[in-house]
C-alpha cells in the first residue's frame, strides 16, 4: 500500500468530494419541474392525441380511403361510410402506438397528430375517440395556422426530402 | 470436533428462493430461482418470458414498412438505436442506398440513444448498488437527449425516427444547436458522475473483482457490447463491419482488463465519452443533401406531388370512360364505399352521389379507363363524360402516378426480393441481429432477432455462482439488460 492509498483510506478523501459536489448543487437551481402546476414545453410535431383537419370551409378533408386504417400497425382505426359520406371514423386510443404511420399513410392530409397528452378518464368510453371529437380536436389544438405549419413540416415525406431545400441546417460553426 | 457438534445440531441446508419477477433490481420482470447456501450462491436459473409480445411473430404479419415501430418496443430505453438496425436490415435485404446526410443524421441519433442508455443503465445500476444520487443526476442529462428526440420526431421514448431510406424528417438547426452545446456540457458532467462514485469505497467493494469473466469465456458465452469490451475483447459492429456514417469518423473502442463489473462500469463511461466525440464529429461534417433516398421499391412518394388531385380546393371527380372500360371488377372490389356497380365484362359506373373521390379505384384501375376531373364534383354525367373524353392534362397525370404508387405501397407493402439474410448492428447492449427469410412477398417469411440481452441474460448464472447474495444485483446490472428486448 503507497502512502497515497493510506492517505486516501484514512481521510475520506473521495466521500468528502462527492459529497462537496451534492452540496454545491443544492445552491443551483432545480431542473425538476412541478408537473401539474408548471407544464414543459411541448415541441411542436409532438405525437399525441389525433385530430382529424379541417378544410377551409370547416368541413372534414377525410374522405375515407382508408389508407391510415391499412397501415396502422396495431389496427386501431375504424372506418365506415354511407351515402357519399364518411359516417363512422373511430380511433381506438387506448390501442395506438402513438407511431404516427397514419400521418404518413393519408394522401389528403386529413390526421394529425396533436400536443395533447393529458386525456385519462375513468371511462373506457370516453377516450374511444369518435369522429366529432377528433374534429373538435382540430379546433382546440391546431387552431388558426398551426395546422397549416402542422402539415409543412411533419407530413412526410416531401419532395424536400429527396432533394436539397435552400436553408438546410448545417452547422455553422460555434458562435461567438 | 466442535464443529461437526454444530453441523448436527444446526444442520445446514441450501435454500432455494424466488428472487422476481417483480424485484425492482431485475430491470424489468426477470425471475430468477437461486439455491443458496448461507448468503453464497449455489445455483442461478432464469426465466424469462414475462414481457413476450410475440415480435418476431408480429413481425411476420406486418409488411417491411409496418414492423418498424414494434422494434421500439424491443429496448425501449435505447429505441433510437434499434430503429436503425432495423432500417440498415430491411435496407440491405431491398438494396437501398441511403443518402449521405441521412447516414449522418443516424449516426448522430444513435450515438444519442447509446449516451441517454448508458446514463439510464449507471443511474440504476448505481441505485441497486445504493449510489442514490447518481440516479438523479444521470436522469438530468437524460432528459435533455429526449428533449431533443422530441425536437426532431415529436416522441421521447418510442421515436420511429429512421425510415427505411433515411430518415423521417430532417433536423431543424434549433437541433444542431442545442446538441452541440450538449456535447460541450456533457464531458463535464460525466466526471461529476465520476466524482460521485469512481473512486468511492463502496463503489469498489461492490465492484471490483465481482463478476469476473474472461476474455475467452466471454466470447464463449455470446457477450456483445462493452459487457464483452469489459473482459479486454476489441470488438465493436462499428468498428469491424461498419454501416452508417461510423467509417467517417474517427473514435476509439474502450476496453477493460480485469473482466469484472468495475471494469465493465469504466468502459461504458469512456464509451460515453467517445460517443459525444463522434456525434461532435458528425454535426461539423454534416452535410447538405436528401435525406430519403427516392426510391420507388421503398419510399413513399412526396405528398406535395399529390396535391394537385388530394387538395381540398380540388373538387375532383372520378369518372370511367365507357370505351376504355374492360370490365375486370377490380375498381368494384376496390371501392370502400360501394359506389361502383357494372357487370362483368362490362363497362363499369360510378354513382355519383355514393362516391367519396378517395381515389382507391383509380390506383386499383390496371387498364387506365378511369379519368380524374378537377373541379368535377357534383357536376351531371353527360358533363363529366365530355370533360373525360381527351387525355388528363399532364399535371394531373403526373400527381396521378404518385398516388397510385402510395396506394400500392400502403395496401400491399413494397415487395422484397427473394433470399434471407443477416445484418447485426452495434446497440447499446450489444450486436442487434435481425436475420430476414423473404419469400418474395412483402412480409418476412420468418424475422428472427438477436437480442443481446437475452444472450446476457444467459450469462447470469456463470457470473453469479460463487459470490453473495447480494451480488447477484450487480450482475444483472453490469450486464445492462432491458426484459422487453429479452422476451421480445
Ligand atoms: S388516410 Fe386520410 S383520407 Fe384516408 S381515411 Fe385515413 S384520414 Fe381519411
Ligand atoms: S399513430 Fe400509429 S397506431 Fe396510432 S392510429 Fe396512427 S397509425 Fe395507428
Ligand atoms: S378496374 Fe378499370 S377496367 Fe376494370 S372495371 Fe374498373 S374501370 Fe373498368
Ligand atoms: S373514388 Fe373512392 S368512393 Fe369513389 S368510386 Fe372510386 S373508390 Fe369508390
Amino acid at each position: 500500500m503507497t502512502v497515497r492509498e493510506i492517505v486516501k483510506r484514512f481521510t475520506f478523501i473521495e466521500i468528502f468530494q462527492g459529497m462537496s459536489l451534492t452540496l454545491r448543487r443544492l445552491f443551483s437551481h432545480a431542473v425538476t419541474i412541478q408537473y401539474p402546476k408548471e407544464r414543459r414545453h411541448i415541441a411542436p410535431g409532438f405525437r399525441g392525441q389525433h385530430a382529424l383537419a379541417k378544410n377551409q370551409a370547416g368541413q372534414a378533408k377525410c374522405v375515407g380511403c382508408g389508407l391510415c386504417a391499412t397501415i396502422c400497425p396495431s389496427q386501431c382505426i375504424h372506418i365506415s361510410r354511407a351515402k357519399g359520406q364518411v359516417d363512422k371514423y373511430e380511433i381506438d386510443i387506448l390501442r395506438c402506438i402513438y407511431c404516427g404511420f397514419c400521418v404518413e399513410a393519408c394522401p389528403y392530409g386529413a390526421i394529425v397528430l396533436t400536443e395533447n397528452y393529458e386525456y385519462s378518464d375513468y371511462k373506457k368510453e370516453n377516450i374511444y375517440m369518435k369522429k366529432d371529437r377528433l374534429l373538435s380536436n382540430w379546433d382546440k389544438y391546431m387552431p388558426g395556422k398551426k395546422g397549416e405549419e402542422y402539415f409543412k413540416k411533419f407530413w412526410r415525406p416531401m419532395s424536400d426530402d429527396f432533394g436539397t431545400p435552400t436553408g438546410q441546417a448545417v452547422w455553422r460553426g460555434k458562435k461567438q | 470436533m466442535i464443529q461437526k457438534e454444530a453441523e448436527k445440531i444446526f444442520e445446514t441446508r441450501e435454500l432455494n428462493v424466488n428472487m422476481g419477477p417483480q424485484h425492482p433490481a431485475t430491470h424489468g420482470v426477470l425471475r430468477l430461482v437461486l439455491d443458496i447456501d448461507g448468503e453464497t450462491i449455489v445455483k442461478v436459473t432464469p426465466y424469462v418470458g414475462y414481457l413476450h409480445r410475440g415480435i418476431e411473430k408480429l413481425g411476420e404479419s406486418l409488411s417491411y414498412f409496418q414492423a418498424l415501430p414494434l422494434t421500439d418496443r424491443m429496448d425501449y430505453v435505447s429505441a433510437m438505436s434499434n430503429n436503425i438496425g432495423y432500417c440498415v436490415a430491411v435496407e440491405k435485404l431491398f438494396g437501398i442506398e441511403v443518402p449521405e446526410r441521412a447516414k449522418f443524421i443516424r449516426t448522430i441519433v444513435g450515438e444519442m440513444s447509446r449516451i441517454s442508455n448508458h446514463l439510464l443503465w449507471l443511474a440504476t445500476h448505481a441505485l441497486d448498488i445504493g449510489a442514490m444520487t447518481v440516479f438523479l443526476y444521470c436522469f438530468r442529462e437524460r432528459e435533455w437527449i429526449l428533449d431533443l428526440f422530441e425536437m426532431i420526431c415529436g416522441a421521447r421514448l418510442t421515436v420511429t425516427y429512421p425510415r427505411v431510406g433515411g430518415v423521417r424528417n430532417d433536423v431543424p438547426q434549433e437541433f444542431l444547436e442545442s446538441l452541440w452545446k450538449f456535447t460541450d456540457e456533457f464531458p463535464s458532467r460525466i466526471l461529476e458522475y465520476e466524482t460521485l462514485i469512481d473512486q468511492n469505497r463502496i463503489w469498489l467493494q461492490r465492484t471490483v473483482g465481482i463478476g469476473v469473466i474472461s476474455a475467452e469465456e466471454a466470447v464463449s458465452w455470446g457477450m456483445t457490447g462493452p459487457t464483452l469490451r469489459g473482459s479486454g475483447v476489441p470488438y465493436d459492429i462499428r468498428k469491424h463491419m461498419p454501416y452508417d456514417a461510423y467509417d467517417k469518423v474517427d473514435f476509439e473502442v474502450p476496453i477493460g482488463t480485469a473482466g469484472d463489473t468495475y471494469d465493465r462500469y469504466r468502459c461504458r463511461m469512456l464509451e460515453m465519452r467517445q460517443s459525444n466525440n463522434i456525434i461532435r464529429q458528425c454535426i461539423g461534417k454534416l452535410p447538405p443533401g436528401p435525406v430519403m433516398a427516392e426510391d420507388p421499391k421503398f419510399t413513399l412518394p412526396p405528398k406535395d406531388k399529390m396535391m394537385m388531385i388530394t387538395h381540398p380546393t380540388k373538387e375532383v371527380a372520378y369518372f370511367i370512360e365507357e370505351k376504355a372500360c374492360k370490365g375486370c371488377g377490380m375498381c368494384m372490389r376496390a371501392c370502400p364505399a360501394k359506389a361502383i356497380s357494372g357487370e362483368k365484362k362490362k363497362p363499369h359506373k360510378i354513382d355519383q352521389a355514393f362516391c367519396l373521390q378517395c381515389a382507391t379505384c383509380f390506383a386499383a384501375c390496371k387498364f387506365k379507363s378511369m379519368k380524374i376531373i378537377p373541379g368535377g364534383k357534383g357536376l351531371s354525367e353527360e358533363k363529366l363524360a365530355e370533360l373525360a373524353a381527351g387525355p388528363m392534362p399532364e399535371e394531373i397525370a403526373k400527381a396521378a402516378e404518385h398516388l397510385v404508387r402510395q396506394f400500392e405501397f400502403i395496401k400491399k407493402g413494397p415487395k422484397a426480393p427473394e433470399g434471407e439474410l443477416y445484418v447485426a448492428t452495434e446497440v447499446p447492449k450489444g450486436e442487434l441481429g435481425f436475420y430476414f427469410v423473404s419469400d418474395g412477398s412483402g412480409k418476412p417469411f420468418r424475422m428472427r432477432l438477436r437480442a443481446p440481452s437475452f444472450i446476457h441474460a444467459g450469462c447470469l448464472p456463470r457470473l453469479c455462482v460463487g459470490h453473495l447474495v447480494a451480488d447477484v444485483i450487480a450482475a444483472i446490472g453490469t450486464i445492462d439488460i432491458v426484459l422487453g428486448e429479452c422476451d421480445r
